[in-house]
């Protein structure tokens, strides 16, 4: 499986909606403290385990999350811990690249999602406890969503509901948002401490998994978010992102502080269903494919991106 | 369609078959609509939104909370933000603030301060051993009760300090002023007497008395002195202990400052040259106040300070990689890391038009199972995607021709790790996109082992392979299909089904009964293929 090294550590990885074999990955140097950052877009070789470089843009300060775009194949945003957010255009020579700045959040911009069912908006969490949504032709955002008490970690858009989307907040709460109405319409407190990342089941858009500095991931479905459905402990600390297959309903996959990327089956009594220890630091960074089954990638401090397929050992050559 | 009969028609009288139809094409567009209202607002709001009753129980715990003084003084959204991790429903919390009067922002601050310093006094008077959850309720309040207790703080202990070497100076001067000039006084009275010995006859009554009063002098004095001295001490004593007092408050101080700048760090700090402690999801240092307070017995879980969570259950905080803390020094010391280089990340033509896009959007896997209608948009908009996925990665693949799938494709049916085995058996080395996209095109050694469904293929084939006649693709199909031994359409079904990822219905269990046959499939496609 073939590993790609980047020069600063790993904050973030997401596949390509229109090709299968690109990828691109969010950095920041000295662990995203202090310092630049960089937006790597990489693709996988055809023939053998290699993973080359197709392009790479250099930021002020750090790069917290990127997030391709669903309208246009060669266009990306990224999420920069000055606050301001970069689209970048692989199609358009390097020079004219960034295509845009959007600076509006007071804060670090920690977490992206673009619509994937209207294709035109994205939400992006920051750090100034608010929430906004962009379209890439307003040079200004849309909405400002602002109930979070704390930091907000995470914005997952629902994958049926084109209106709805939840964010997770250092709070300790989920709020599920409709874009249509002015507040929040659900508050889940989930857990007792921070909430670092959420995600929307595909296949079932009443279910949503939170991941959280109490090293466990719970489901919860919206119409009774009073009790947990799943609680999935495993994990030895906290964890920094879930994500759930595009391809299989009950498939979860999720990394965390303790080094690990782990994928879980929330309906099996033993969730447990793989563990992959490949990183030698913290691991940040999650995704897996929305074209190919069973492909995923991960990213961590330890500056290595790992592309394997499901079933696989990451580290295997 | 009861609905169109019901509303009797305004001109029943004339043109009742017109009037009719109208009627009914009113209603059933009325109908439609209230219908794709109700599904547009029924399925968000009934599911998106919370539609539980408001529960008095929990408004009256609520206001119960809000009227508490401590908590009167936090900030309004930290007040909410601790009733929602309580559970409370939106409504219920604005029931609460509703019934419960609330102080503006701007007086906030200065009842803080007045209850800050109120606080301190007290806490000195009445040595009340609780005094350390008070500085921490106290805490919470702002820096500027903080700056006033530091004033009062340095105030009184510059004021024990004046008073205590005030008193030593008194106790010394005493001691070197008095003491010698009682000696002096003994001393001329020891001489008078030895001088007027001769006169003793006639002095010595009067020397008497004036001994006698010199010696009642000198007692008096002495007592004088010492009950001077054993105030002195008694005073010093006291100053002593409250100093104790004093300093243990301090600490205490102490440590909420060390707390409070983390906190005022975390909050205010900008990425400049102070750095960022992104990480207080790990480092927490709040103290030790409980969110396990119980709330509903109205105690205040003052915890609210900055929508903070307590410490991490039971472990330690992750160790963190050890030239991460070298940086974090780095930067609390005020320096900056040496690898930082000025990087200009402005766009230099901030109205730059994107490029146009040169594939259209692929559908979702989740979305490509969802009814028949969904198929036919799915064919369109591949065949567009294929023939510039075709046009645009077909020429970095043509260089690699006559290599297998690619290795991210390939899926190794044996080695599974996974427990679950029948899902990875289940899509085999195909298992690759649910929306009918077929692999590149350079796999002509390698055909989709599937049976497509019917529309499909031959365009997607015949776009794929242009040399290739729609009859050569038919009969190589058709070998595949043969190939696929006994129930071939059986086979057909099952793998169509496979297709579409139709797992939301009832996942497992249709899983494990296809991979039986799936892998069959599987491993004889693959056994002739390898002997090609």
């Amino acid at each position: 499986m073939p590993v790609f090294k980047t020069p600063f550590n790993g904050y973030s990885v997401r596949f390509s909606p229109f090709y299968e074999s690109r990828l691109a990955v969010a950095t920041a140097q000295n662990f995203g403290i202090l310092g630049n950052g960089r937006v790597h877009v990489i693709d996988l070789a055809p023939t053998g385990p290699v993973i080359n470089e197709l392009i790479a843009f250099d930021t002020a300060d750090g790069v917290y999350d990127v997030a391709w775009s669903e309208s246009h194949d060669s266009v990306l945003v990224a999420a920069i811990a000055d606050g301001s957010i970069k689209v970048y255009d692989t199609a358009l020579p390097p020079q004219s690249n960034p295509v845009r700045s959007l600076k509006e959040h007071a804060r670090e911009v920690h977490g992206l999602d673009y619509n994937p069912t209207r294709r035109d908006s994205f939400l992006s969490a920051s750090w100034d406890d608010s929430v906004k949504l962009w379209t890439l032709d307003r040079p200004v955002s849309l909405r400002t969503f602002r109930e979070h008490a704390y930091c907000v970690y995470s914005v997952a858009w629902n994958p049926k509901h084109a209106d709805v989307f939840a964010s997770a907040s250092g709070d300790c709460t989920v709020r599920i948002w409709d874009v249509r109405e002015p507040g929040s319409t659900m508050v889940i407190p989930g857990h007792e401490h921070e909430i670092l990342s959420c995600d929307w089941n595909k296949y079932d858009e009443c279910l949503i998994a939170t991941a959280s500095v109490d090293k466990s991931i719970k489901i919860w479905d919206v119409r009774n978010y009073r009790v947990p459905v799943s609680v999935l402990n495993g994990h030895g600390y906290a964890v920094k992102k879930v994500k759930f297959s595009p391809h299989r309903r009950n498939l979860l996959v999720s990394c965390s502080y303790d080094m690990t990327v782990c994928l879980w089956d929330f309906m099996v009594e033993d969730a447990l269903v793989g563990r992959h220890d490949h990183h030698t630091e913290f691991a940040v960074g999650v995704d897996l494919s929305v074209l190919v089954d069973g492909l995923m990638a991960s990213t961590g401090w330890d500056e290595l991106v790992y592309v394997w397929q499901q079933g696989m050992d990451p580290r295997a050559s | 369609m009861t609905m169109t009969q019901s509303p009797s028609p305004p001109n029943s009288n004339d043109d009742k078959p017109q009037a009719v139809s109208e009627v009914a094409q009113e209603a059933n567009q009325a109908q439609q609509d209230v219908g794709a209202e109700a599904a547009k607002q029924s399925v968000p709001a009934s599911v998106f939104v919370n539609s539980e009753p408001i529960r008095e129980d929990q408004v009256s715990n609520a206001v119960k909370f809000l009227s508490h003084p401590k908590v009167r003084g936090s900030p309004v959204i930290y007040r909410r933000s601790f009733l929602e991790r309580k559970g409370l429903t939106k409504e219920e919390i604005d029931e609460a603030f509703r019934r419960v009067p609330d102080p503006t922002s701007s007086s906030k601050p200065a009842s803080l301060n007045q209850d800050g310093q109120a606080k301190s006094s007290s806490n000195v008077q009445t040595q009340a051993p609780i005094q350390t959850p008070q500085p921490v309720a106290v805490a919470p309040t702002g820096i500027a009760s903080l700056e006033g207790r530091q004033f009062h703080w340095y105030h009184a202990v510059s004021a024990v300090g004046l008073l205590a070497a005030s008193g030593c100076g008194t106790a010394l001067l005493i001691k070197k002023v008095i003491i010698p000039k009682l000696k002096l006084w003994v001393r001329k009275v020891v001489l008078e007497e030895e001088n007027d010995y001769a006169k003793k006859i006639d002095a010595k009554p009067s020397l008497a008395e004036e001994a006698a009063a010199a010696a009642k002098a000198a007692a008096a004095a002495a007592s004088d002195v010492a009950k001077a001295s054993q105030e002195m001490l008694n005073s010093k004593n006291e100053e002593r202990r409250r100093f104790e007092e004093f300093m243990s408050l301090m600490d205490a101080q102490v440590q909420e400052m060390k707390s409070m700048s983390n906190s005022i760090r975390k909050l205010g700090g900008q990425a400049s040259s102070s750095g960022r402690v992104f990480s207080d999801h790990d480092d927490h240092r709040v103290s030790a106040s409980s969110t396990k307070q119980s709330y509903a017995n109205g105690k205040v879980d003052v915890n609210v300070q900055l929508g903070r969570s307590s410490t991490p259950p039971a472990s330690a905080e992750p160790p963190h990689p050890k030239s991460y803390m070298e940086i974090m020094e780095m930067i609390q010391r005020g320096e900056k890391p040496s690898n930082i280089r000025e990087v200009n990340d402005m766009p230099p033509n901030p109205n730059q038009p994107l490029s146009n896009p040169l594939i259209a959007p692929r559908t979702k896997p989740w979305d490509a199972q969802n009814g028949s209608d969904h198929q036919v948009l799915q064919s369109q908009t591949s065949a567009e995607g294929l023939n510039q996925n075709g046009q645009d990665d077909g020429l970095n693949y043509l260089l690699d021709d006559e290599s297998s799938t690619p290795w991210w494709q390939r899926k190794n049916v044996r080695i599974t790790e996974i427990e679950n085995e029948d899902e990875v058996k289940d899509t085999g080395p195909y298992g690759v996109r649910t929306n009918e996209q077929p692999p590149p095109p350079i796999q002509r050694t390698w055909v989709p082992p599937r049976p497509p469904p019917v529309a499909m293929p031959e365009a997607a084939e015949a776009i794929r392979r242009p040399k290739s006649t729609p009859k050569e693709t038919a009969t190589q199909e058709q070998s595949a299909d043969g190939q696929s031994a006994a129930h071939p359409s059986e086979v057909t079904d099952e793998l169509q089904r496979i297709t579409k990822m139709s797992e939301s219905v009832g996942a497992l269990e249709m899983n494990g009964g296809f991979s039986t046959g799936n892998s069959a499939v599987i491993q004889e496609q693959e056994n002739s293929y390898g002997e090609n």
